[in-house]
C-alpha cells in the first residue's frame, strides 16, 4: 500500500468534517471528565465518536479485513498516521492524543489496547459471513452505537443465547443452528 | 420409547435443581480474561488477520527436495503441504516433512551463538566476536587441515561452502549416515556412470525390489510411493489390472510389507538372485533381447536357478516363476537399494539388478538416466572414514560441521577423533551429540526461516524461501555468517538472486529477471525435465561377481542396521510428533526394538519386550525383543534413529543407538556396511515396549477386505459389490436385514422429527470419505498431517503405554500371510471416525456434546462435554480419544506443547481440555472454511474444494473426500465402487467412510 492515496482521502474526509458543522450533522460531544466513561480506559483516548460519528469514516476503512475474513483485525499504527502525519487536532487535548500516536509511530512501539469484545477460545465466529448476510453497515447490529461512543464499551453480552436468538429469528432464511458451525 | 420422562430431560431436571448455583462459573463459559490486542506497526501486505497465507518452499528434511506450502496465519507458520506443482511430491508430503514444523519450534533449539569456556559450558558471544573469531581461526588453521562437513547439499549454500573452502585451502564433505555408495558404485559397474537415475514407478507394469525401501526412506519416497500407488493399486475395468510387487529382503520393511509376495532370500545373495531372474529370461528369450547380452553369457551361465537357489535360500521354481513373472509382465522394473545396498558386496548386487533391468529392456524406459537424483553427488562413507583418521592424526586443525551430525552415526570413531581436532564449529540448530562437543556454536536459521535453493533432481531448480521471521531473533543464517567472512556485502537473498540470473540467461527468454524470480519464488522453482542420456553395458558388468561376502564379526547372528522410516538416522528423534508415531511395521513407538522370528524366540525362550544384548565386533546395545514372523529366523534386525546422548528432551537417553553396532571403516566400494555377525544373549531384563499392534482399539476384529486379484477383476464396475468375509461384514444392499429394518425407520423419522431445532429438512450435504486400501502404504503421513491440522497432543511413552494416545486417525496393520502362516505382506487400513449415520455414540451423551450434524457429521461439542466417556464405550470403532490430563497446561506434568512448541497450534482448532472427549472432524474447520468461502463468492462448494489433511498430505492419493449426496462427486463415485465395503458394517451403523478392499495380486 502506498501512503499517497491514504493522505489524500484523509484531507477529503477532514475536509468533510469541517463542513460538517454547517450541515447539521453528528457533531461529537466534548468529552471534559473520562472517569464516567464506559468501557474500559484505553492506552491512547481513542474516540470512535470522531472518526466514526463525526467524521463518517466507514468501519471498514481501518478495520479492512471483517468483510472477507473472520478477523476484523486490529489497524495498523501505520493507518492512524496515515492520517495524523496531517491531522494533529484542533483541540490542546485532542492534540495530546495524537502526539501519543506520532510518539509510538516514532518510538515503533504499537498501542496496547485493551480489548473490549472476546469470545472463549471454543468458538469461532466468522466475520465476513455476517457482512455478506447483513451487509456492510451491520456492525451496530452486535458492537452497538460505536459510532457515538467516545470509549468504545460491550454492548451485547455474545452469550450463545444472544447468538442462538438472532439464528432462530431468521429462520425462513435457513441459518443454521448446527453446533459445529461455531463450535469446533 | 415410552411417553413421559426420557433419560436425557431426566438428566437436564437433575442438572438445573442439583447444579444451578454452579452453572455460571462451571465449564469455562464466558469471555476469556482481559487480554491486550497489539496492533501492527506496519501490517504486512501478504496477511490478513484471521486468513491464513501460503509459501511455496522447499522441504529440507531429507535430500529428496519436496515442493512445499509452507501455511501462514498471523506472521507464524502453523502447517506444511506439498507443493501440488512440485514434479517431486506432487502436493503430497511425508510424515517427516509434516513435523518439520517441530523443528522450527523445537523448545530445544539453540538460541545464539555460544562459544566454549574453560569451565567445559558455554558462555553466549555477539555475532560480531563470533566472526572475527571465526576469522582468526581461520587464518591460524590455514595450511593446517580446514574440514567443512555438511549433509547432502546441493544448493547455492553448499557451493558458497564450496567457494569459501577452496578460498582458505580447505574441503568440504557432504555426509549422509545412509549413503548411496553401492548406488553409484553399482551402476559405474554396469553401465560405467556413477549416476543416480530416476526411477519410473507409475508406469511400471510388475515391480521387483531387492531390498530398496522406496516407500520409506530410500531416495525420493514421496515420489517413488506416489508412482508405485498408481502402478499397484486396482483400478476397476482397466485392462492390465495392477502391477505386482514382488520384495527380495531378509527382514519387511514399510515397502517389503506392502508386496504382493516377499522372498526372503538369504542376507547379500539378492544380486545372485538377480542374476538367476536374468539367466531364465536370456536362455528362455523371455523378452527381446538387447544385442550386445551376449556378452554376459559366461556370467548369466555360471547363475543357473539349479546352481544358486541351494545358496539363495529360495527355491529353483519359484526363481524360475518370478523370472517368467517379471519378463511377461513386458514393463518390469527391478530396483536395488536399501539393505541390498548395504552389504559388503552391496556394488555388484547393484550391479546385478541392473543387469536384470537391462535384459527386459527396463533402462531407459523405467530407469531414466538424465535426470539424475541429487544424491548423487554426495561424498562417499569412505572420505569420511578418512577424514575420522586424519582428525586422529591430528591432521585437521579447524573442523565446520552443517546438518549432519557424525557423532551419533559414527559413535566410537567420529567422537573420539573430534577431541584431536584443534577446533570445532558447529551450525547446528539443535545441540545434537556433533555440536555438544564443539567449542563454538554458530546456530543456523530453521529451512523454513531462510533463503536457499536445491537441485533435487537434474532439471528442477527448487527454491526455499523464508515463510516468517526466525523465531529466535539471536540465530543467523549461515550462508550470510560465510558471505560476511568471505568479506562480501549483502544478504544471502542477494546472493541468490545473483545465482538466479544465470538460470534466468538460460530458461527466461522473454521475461525480466524481476518476473522470472518473483515467478519462481511463487511456484517454489523453476521444474524442468533434463534429457534422457542412454546407456550401454560396461566391460565391467560381465565381471561382477555377486556372491554373498563374509560379515565381520563373528557371532553366531547376523544382525541388520536398517533406517528408522520416521525418524530416519536419527534426525527426527527430538520431533514428539514423530517420537510418537507408532513405526509402520512394528507399531512401535518411542523406542527402539531387535526383531526376532518366532522359532528363534522361541528356542532363546525370550518374550516380547525381553532384552537381548547383542554383542559385534565393534560394540554393544541393550534392545528388547519385538517377535515376528516379518524377518528371517537367522537373521535380527534393529532401526537405528534412538539412542542419542544429547539433541534434546525428547530424544536424550532414550532407548539404544543402533550405529554403535557398525564399523566406522569404508568397504570395498567406499560405503559402510550396515549388516554385522554378533551374539546375542539374554539379559533377563523386560521393558513393556509401547506398541499399537493389536492394540485393543482394534478390539481383535479385524477391520481389513482383501480380494485376490482374479477376484477384483471380476467385479464389473457400476455391478453389485463383493461379498465381504470379515467379522461382522455384510454387503452394503444387506446392512440393514429386514427384521431391523422397522427400528431403523423409526429412528431416521425421529432424527427428522428434532429436525425442528436445526435445519435437517434442506438440502444438505453428507460428507463422505473414500479409502482405497490398495493404494495405502501404511506411510502414517496422514497420521502426522492430523497431528498437525488438529492440535492434537503428543502424550508421551507412559501414557502411551497405558493406550491414552490421541491419534484421531490410527493405521491399524493386518498381516496378510500365506499357507504357512508365513506372512507375504501386509494391509494397513487408516482408522478415523467413521462418522455414522446412525452413530452409538449419540444416543448415549447426556449432553447432547455427541450430537448428529445435518451433514452429516457426528458433532463433538467441546465445551459441552462433561467427559462421562459413554461415548466412547459405545463406540464400535474405537476412535474417540479422552483428554486424561490438561496436555496444554504451561508447566504441566504431561505439557505437550513446552515454548515455542504452541506457535504451531492451529488457530482454526480449540485445543482441548482436561476432561474432554475428541475425535477425528473430518477436518470440520476446513469444512466450514470452504463454505465461508463460497458464501462470499455466492457460490456452493465445489466438488474436491475440500480436502483434510489426511486426504492432503496422503503420498499415494488413497483418501477423497466429498459430499456422498453429489452423485457427480468423485467419493460417490468411490463409495459405489464394487470393491467398497464398511467396516462392521453388520452392525447397522451407516458409516460414511467407504473401505476399497485391498487387492493382492496373484500372480
Amino acid at each position: 500500500m502506498t501512503k499517497t492515496p491514504v493522505v489524500w482521502l484523509c484531507l477529503a474526509l477532514s475536509a468533510a468534517a469541517l463542513s460538517a458543522q454547517s450541515t447539521g450533522r453528528y457533531q461529537a460531544p466534548v468529552v471534559s471528565d473520562t472517569g464516567g466513561l464506559q468501557g474500559p480506559r484505553q492506552p491512547i483516548f481513542f474516540r470512535h465518536d470522531i472518526h466514526s460519528g463525526q467524521d463518517q469514516i466507514p468501519c471498514m476503512y481501518c478495520h479492512y479485513s471483517a468483510a472477507v475474513s473472520s478477523e476484523p483485525g486490529i489497524p495498523a499504527l501505520q493507518t492512524c498516521i496515515g492520517c495524523h502525519q496531517l491531522i494533529g487536532g484542533s483541540t490542546p487535548s485532542h492534540q495530546a492524543e495524537i502526539k501519543k500516536v506520532r510518539d509510538a509511530w516514532r518510538e515503533r512501539k504499537p498501542p496496547e489496547w485493551t480489548r473490549v469484545h472476546a469470545l472463549p477460545g471454543f468458538v469461532r465466529f466468522p466475520h465476513q459471513r455476517h457482512i455478506k448476510a447483513l451487509g456492510a453497515q451491520s456492525c451496530t447490529k452486535c458492537h452497538g452505537e460505536v459510532q457515538r461512543m467516545p470509549q468504545v464499551y460491550q454492548v451485547s453480552t455474545l452469550r450463545m443465547g444472544w447468538c442462538v436468538r438472532c439464528h432462530v429469528a431468521n429462520k425462513p432464511n435457513k441459518v443454521s443452528r448446527d453446533c459445529t458451525v461455531c463450535h469446533y | 420409547m415410552t411417553e413421559g420422562m426420557d433419560r436425557r430431560r431426566f438428566l437436564k431436571v437433575l442438572g438445573v435443581a442439583g447444579a444451578g448455583a454452579a452453572t455460571l462459573s462451571a465449564c469455562g463459559i464466558g469471555p476469556e480474561p482481559t487480554e491486550k490486542l497489539i496492533p501492527y506497526l506496519i501490517q504486512p501486505e501478504d496477511q490478513i488477520p484471521g486468513t491464513a497465507t501460503y509459501y511455496a518452499s522447499t522441504c529440507r528434511e531429507c535430500a529428496a527436495g519436496c515442493g512445499i506450502h509452507v501455511r501462514v496465519r498471523e506472521g507464524r507458520a502453523v502447517k506444511i503441504e506439498g507443493n501440488p506443482e512440485s514434479p517431486i511430491n506432487r502436493g503430497r508430503l511425508c510424515a517427516r516433512g509434516q513435523a518439520a514444523l517441530q523443528g522450527l519450534y523445537n523448545p530445544d533449539r539453540v538460541t545464539g551463538p555460544k562459544v566454549r569456556n574453560a569451565a567445559g559450558g558455554y558462555d553466549p558471544i555477539a555475532w560480531d566476536d563470533a566472526i572475527t573469531r571465526l576469522q582468526a581461526k581461520v587464518t591460524a588453521a590455514q595450511g593446517h587441515g580446514i574440514v567443512f562437513l555438511t549433509g547432502a547439499d546441493s544448493s547455492a549454500f553448499g557451493d558458497l561452502v564450496d567457494e569459501w573452502m577452496h578460498r582458505v585451502g580447505g574441503r568440504r564433505l557432504s555426509y549422509e549416515p545412509f549413503g548411496f555408495e553401492a548406488l553409484r558404485a553399482g551402476n559405474r559397474l554396469a553401465f560405467g556412470t556413477a549416476a543416480v537415475p530416476a526411477y519410473d514407478f507409475a508406469n511400471a507394469k510388475y515391480v521387483l525390489s531387492f531390498g530398496a525401501d522406496f516407500l520409506d526412506t530410500w531416495l525420493s519416497p514421496v515420489t517413488f510411493q506416489n508412482g508405485f500407488a498408481r502402478a499397484h493399486g486396482f483400478d476397476g475395468g482397466r485392462e492390465a489390472s495392477m502391477a505386482k510387487f514382488v520384495f527380495v529382503g531378509p527382514r519387511m520393511s514399510l515397502t517389503g510389507m506392502n508386496a504382493d509376495e516377499w522372498v526372503a532370500a538369504l542376507p547379500g545373495t539378492e544380486g545372485t538372485l538377480a542374476l538367476a531372474l536374468a539367466q531364465v529370461i536370456v536362455s528362455r528369450r523371455l523378452a527381446p533381447l538387447p544385442a550386445d547380452v551376449g556378452r554376459l553369457a559366461a556370467l548369466l551361465g555360471r547363475h543357473t536357478p539349479a546352481a544358486i537357489a541351494a545358496a539363495v535360500g529360495v527355491e529353483q521354481e519359484v526363481i524360475v516363476r518370478l523370472a517368467i513373472e517379471f519378463a511377461n509382465a513386458k514393463g518390469g522394473l527391478a530396483v536395488a537399494g536399501g539393505m541390498a545396498a548395504q552389504y559388503p558386496n552391496g556394488a555388484a548386487i547393484v550391479a546385478a539388478v541392473n543387469i536384470l533391468n537391462y535384459v527386459v529392456g527396463a533402462v531407459g524406459k523405467l530407469v531414466k538416466f538424465g535426470p539424475d537424483l541429487a544424491v548423487g553427488d554426495a561424498a562417499t562413507f569412505g572420505d569420511v572414514a578418512a577424514l575420522t583418521t586424519d582428525m586422529a592424526a591430528g591432521k585437521v586443525a579447524l573442523l565446520f560441521v552443517h546438518g549432519t551430525n557424525p557423532a551419533h552415526s559414527l559413535p566410537g570413531a567420529f567422537t573420539q577423533a573430534l577431541g584431536k581436532v584443534g577446533y570445532t564449529v558447529s551450525f547446528a540448530s539443535q545441540l545434537d551429540e556433533t555440536a555438544a562437543a564443539a567449542d563454538m556454536i554458530l546456530p543456523d536459521l530453521h529451512p523454513l526461516e531462510q533463503w536457499n535453493d536445491s537441485r533435487p533432481r537434474a532439471g528442477v531448480f527448487a527454491l526455499q524461501q523464508p515463510a516468517m521471521q526466525p523465531v529466535f531473533p539471536e540465530t543467523r543464517h549461515t550462508g550470510e555468517v560465510l558471505l560476511r567472512v568471505l568479506g562480501r556485502t549483502g544478504t544471502f537473498q542477494d546472493h541468490l538472486q545473483t545465482r538466479w540470473r544465470e538460470l534466468h540467461r538460460r530458461f527466461g527468454a522473454g521475461q525480466s529477471f524481476e518476473q522470472f524470480w518473483m515467478d519462481a519464488v511463487q511456484h517454489g522453482g523453476l521444474y524442468g525435465d533434463a534429457p534422457a542420456r542412454s546407456v550401454r553395458l560396461a566391460d565391467s558388468a560381465a565381471r561382477i561377481f555377486p556372491a554373498a561376502a563374509a560379515l565381520e564379526g563373528s557371532g553366531d547372528q547376523t544382525i541388520v542396521v536398517f533406517p528408522h522410516p520416521v525418524l530416519h538416522d536419527g534426525r527426527g528423534a527430538n520431533k514428539p510428533w514423530l517420537q510418537e508415531l507408532p513405526d509402520p511395521v512394528s507399531k512401535i513407538a518411542w523406542h527402539g526394538w531387535v526383531e526376532v522370528h518366532p522359532d528363534t524366540a522361541g528356542r532363546w525362550g525370550v518374550a516380547t519386550g525381553d532384552f537381548l544384548l547383542l554383542k559385534s565386533a565393534f560394540g554393544a546395545v541393550s534392545a528388547p525383543v519385538w517377535i515376528t514372523a516379518s524377518v528371517r529366523p537367522d537373521v535380527l534386525a534393529v532401526p537405528t534413529g534412538q539412542g542419542h546422548a544429547a539433541y534434546g528432551r525428547y530424544a536424550k537417553n532414550r532407548s539404544f543407538n543402533a550405529f554403535e553396532l557398525l564399523g566406522a571403516q569404508a568397504n570395498g566400494y567406499g560405503g559402510r556396511t550396515f549388516a554385522v555377525r554378533a551374539t546375542a544373549t539374554k539379559t533377563g531384563e523386560h521393558r513393556n515396549i509401547v506398541t499399537t499392534e493389536g492394540s485393543p482399539r482394534e478390539r481383535g476384529v479385524g477391520s481389513v477386505e482383501v480380494l485376490s486379484l482374479a477376484r477384483a477383476k471380476a467385479l464389473i464396475p457400476g455391478g453389485p459389490p463383493f461379498h465381504p468375509t470379515g467379522p461382522s461384514s455384510v454387503p452394503p444392499s444387506e446392512e440393514t436385514p429386514e427384521y431391523a429394518k422397522k427400528a431403523v425407520e423409526w429412528w431416521e423419522e425421529r432424527q427428522f422429527e428434532q429436525a425442528e431445532l436445526g435445519d435437517y429438512q434442506g438440502e444438505q450435504p453428507r460428507w463422505g470419505l473414500a479409502v482405497d486400501l490398495s493404494k495405502c502404504t501404511g506411510c502414517s503421513a496422514c497420521v502426522t498431517a492430523c497431528y498437525a491440522e488438529n492440535n492434537l497432543a503428543t502424550v508421551g511413552e507412559e501414557l502411551m503405554q497405558r493406550g491414552r494416545e490421541m491419534a484421531w486417525l490410527r493405521l491399524e496393520r493386518y498381516w496378510l500371510t500365506d499357507e504357512h502362516g508365513r506372512p507375504q505382506g501386509a494391509v494397513s487400513s487408516p482408522m478415523m471416525c467413521q462418522q455414522c449415520g446412525n452413530a452409538p455414540c449419540e444416543p448415549v451423551c447426556p449432553v447432547y456434546a455427541a450430537y448428529h450434524t445435518p451433514d452429516g457429521l457426528n458433532g463433538q461439542v467441546y465445551n459441552r462435554c462433561v467427559g462421562t466417556r459413554y461415548c466412547s464405550n459405545n463406540c464400535p470403532y474405537k476412535v474417540r480419544y479422552f483428554n486424561w490430563y490438561n496436555y496444554a497446561e504451561p508447566g504441566g506434568a504431561w505439557e505437550a506443547w513446552p515454548e515455542p512448541l504452541p506457535m504451531l497450534l492451529n488457530p482454526d482448532v480449540t485445543v482441548r481440555e482436561k476432561g474432554v472427549m475428541e475425535k477425528c472432524t473430518f477436518c470440520v474447520q476446513r469444512i466450514r472454511g470452504a463454505q465461508n468461502q463460497a458464501r462470499l463468492e455466492d457460490r456452493t462448494v465445489r466438488d474436491g474444494e475440500i480436502v483434510p489433511a489426511c486426504a492432503q498430505s496422503c503420498p499415494s492419493e488413497a483418501i477423497v473426500f466429498g459430499d456422498l449426496h453429489d452423485r457427480a462427486s468423485q467419493v460417490s463415485k468411490l463409495a459405489g465402487d464394487p470393491r467398497g465395503y464398511h467396516v462392521l458394517a453388520g452392525l447397522n451403523t451407516k458409516p460414511a467412510v467407504t473401505y476399497l478392499a485391498r487387492v493382492v495380486s496373484d500372480g
